[in-house]
């Protein structure tokens, strides 16, 4: 039987046994936060606070490829577009020779940089430190329909599906002669026939899924759905969620304060 | 007087894109508490019937449908399939067609009904419990199943179907992928339910077991009923058994005894009846 990988591991840390509605308010909290930002400053706070955060989550390593891999190039990327091309350029500070690099550009790309990386550090560490069936759970919990519930459960949990189905096709044709194995273009040759019907297949089971779920009772009118597994909402948890949502209206008045040139 | 727990009254469906009929004028009752085995060879619309009972069709799957399916009163046209899952459970023939795909583990996946039910965690906890110590799960409780062998993914999905509590249990060939020892463990659990006053209506090829299981067998042949009969009346009559769907091997001893005149007795199809009249035959 084909291992499956999940997207979540456990590691008992305090940011795992966190309510995943904390996990869900500071990813929107601190990534709308640095969006609304004037600078990039807070955005490049938040990324180092990140990183302790993903410490704590015994994520550290893998947080660091993902924020480098995505951010060292996204920034090259960005800084020479924007910094070399944009039409906001006035204050020149750098000559290329084929082209002039523009502070104006600069900055804005360093704050788009800064505000991905946000979104992305935060859903990283949601996604690697919640277990999908806790964060349904505590969606539906606050009130959300166990239709929209499901979606979101289904769609994080098709990449498991797909993974199954994928080694299920490979062993098959391995079975019958096809080489599945080997170097990078063995293994293209061999993946790319079978993208199609797994594709075909789990719209297909996306189909079947929908009957078995309502011979279990799925879409009974008048009840409200309960769930087996357990969602704490702990007074850290709250404490918590009063921080990020304090933050978010803090940064949001200042942001404005400082766009009026107040402050 | 038993209570007629199922009504089939002139069921015909014809799916989408086919000329043929899947089922033709189907009609049987099926008693509160009794065993009911339907059987046939493959094509004869078994499982059909099956997605019938439970309200799959007409609601899930689209075709020409005629007559009525009544489950303990309610018309199965009339309910959503969601409602009938409170009266009536059904056992895919393939397992992972049971799964939620949404559970990550045993665990959930069992109690994932109970939860469409609004059951409290605290309750879900015993149900799955028992459920798991019944089916004898316990040990891969906390695995994800889809991380399970065939044989372990079918004993959730049956345990998910009996978690729920159904008063009419459907079982549509759902042992498929046990080994023989726990397909008859399988058995086992669901003669001791149907002895506890379930009434299950099971599809089966192995007609050793339904002629010890069953109280009446229907025959399927080709979408239309051969016959709705005791076991003894159905592997008993030659006529039946040309429908291609097998004689037990007690039914056969008995008929070559009757034949090379030991006994004039009925034929039989159970192990024990069946010894009596091989004792006799030789006594005799």
């Amino acid at each position: 039987m084909a291992k499956v990988t999940n997207t979540f591991v456990p590691k008992d840390t305090v940011i795992e046994h966190l309510n995943p509605m904390v996990k869900i308010i500071g990813v929107f909290s601190l990534g709308l936060g640095s969006l609304i930002f004037p600078n990039s400053y807070l955005g490049f706070a938040i990324v180092i606070g990140l990183f302790f955060v993903a410490g704590a989550a015994k994520l550290l390593k893998d947080f660091a490829k993902i924020m480098f891999g995505f951010g060292i190039p996204i920034t090259v990327m960005l800084l020479f577009i924007q910094g070399c091309y944009s039409p906001k350029n006035v204050t020149i500070i750098a000559d290329l020779g084929f082209a002039k690099v523009g502070l104006e550009g600069v900055l804005y790309a360093l704050k788009i940089v800064s505000t991905l990386l946000v979104f992305l550090g935060a859903f990283y560490i949601m996604n690697k430190t919640t277990y999908t069936g806790k964060l349904v759970a505590a969606l539906t919990g606050t009130g959300m329909p166990p239709k929209a519930g499901y979606l979101v459960l289904a769609s994080l949990n098709v990449v498991p599906q797909m993974q199954r189905r994928m080694s299920v096709i490979q062993e098959a044709q391995s079975a019958r002669g096809v080489e599945t194995g080997g170097g990078m273009i063995a293994r293209l040759k061999a993946y790319i026939p079978l993208l199609g019907p797994v594709v075909m297949s789990s719209l297909t089971d996306a189909q079947e899924r929908g009957m078995t779920l309502e011979t279990r009772g799925f879409g009974v009118k008048g009840v409200k759905q309960t769930s087996y597994v357990e969602v704490a909402n702990t007074k850290l948890d709250k404490i918590l969620k009063t921080i990020l949502i304090l933050f978010f209206v803090i940064v949001t008045v200042v942001s404005l304060l400082m766009r009026m040139n107040i402050i | 007087m038993d209570k007629v727990v199922v009504e089939v009254k002139d069921f015909n469906f014809r799916y989408r894109q086919t000329k043929r009929k899947a089922l033709k004028n189907i009609n049987f009752t099926v008693k509160e508490g009794s065993f009911f085995c339907i059987i046939g060879s493959n094509g004869s619309g078994k499982s059909t019937l099956c997605n019938a009972l439970v309200g799959l069709i007409p609601h899930y799957f689209v075709g020409k449908v005629s007559g009525d399916v009544i489950i303990d009163g309610v018309s199965a046209a009339e309910s959503s399939i969601a409602g009938l899952s409170a009266k009536i459970g059904l056992v895919f023939q393939n397992p992972f067609n049971q799964l939620s795909y949404t559970a990550g583990s045993v665990a959930e996946e069992l109690a994932y009904g109970l939860g469409n039910r609004g059951m409290s965690r605290e309750e879900m906890i015993k149900k799955v419990e028992y459920v798991a110590k019944l089916m004898r799960i316990e040990h891969i409780i906390h695995k994800n199943p889809l991380e399970l062998s065939g044989g372990q993914v079918q004993r959730v999905a049956f345990g998910s179907t009996f978690i729920m509590e159904p008063r009419i249990l459907v079982l549509d060939e759902c042992t498929t992928q046990l080994d023989p020892l726990g397909s008859e463990e399988i058995f086992d659990i669901v003669k001791e339910l149907n002895q506890k006053g379930i009434t299950v209506i099971m599809v089966d090829h192995d007609m050793e077991r339904v002629a010890r299981c069953a109280d009446q067998i229907m025959v399927l042949d080709q979408g239309e009923v051969v016959a709705i009969d005791t076991p003894q009346n159905i592997f008993g009559n030659p006529e039946i058994a040309a429908h291609k769907i097998g004689i037990p091997d007690f039914a056969t001893i008995c008929r070559v005894l009757k034949e090379k005149g030991y006994t004039d007795k009925e034929i039989e199809v159970r192990e024990e009846e069946t010894i009596e009249l091989v004792k006799e035959a030789m006594a005799g």
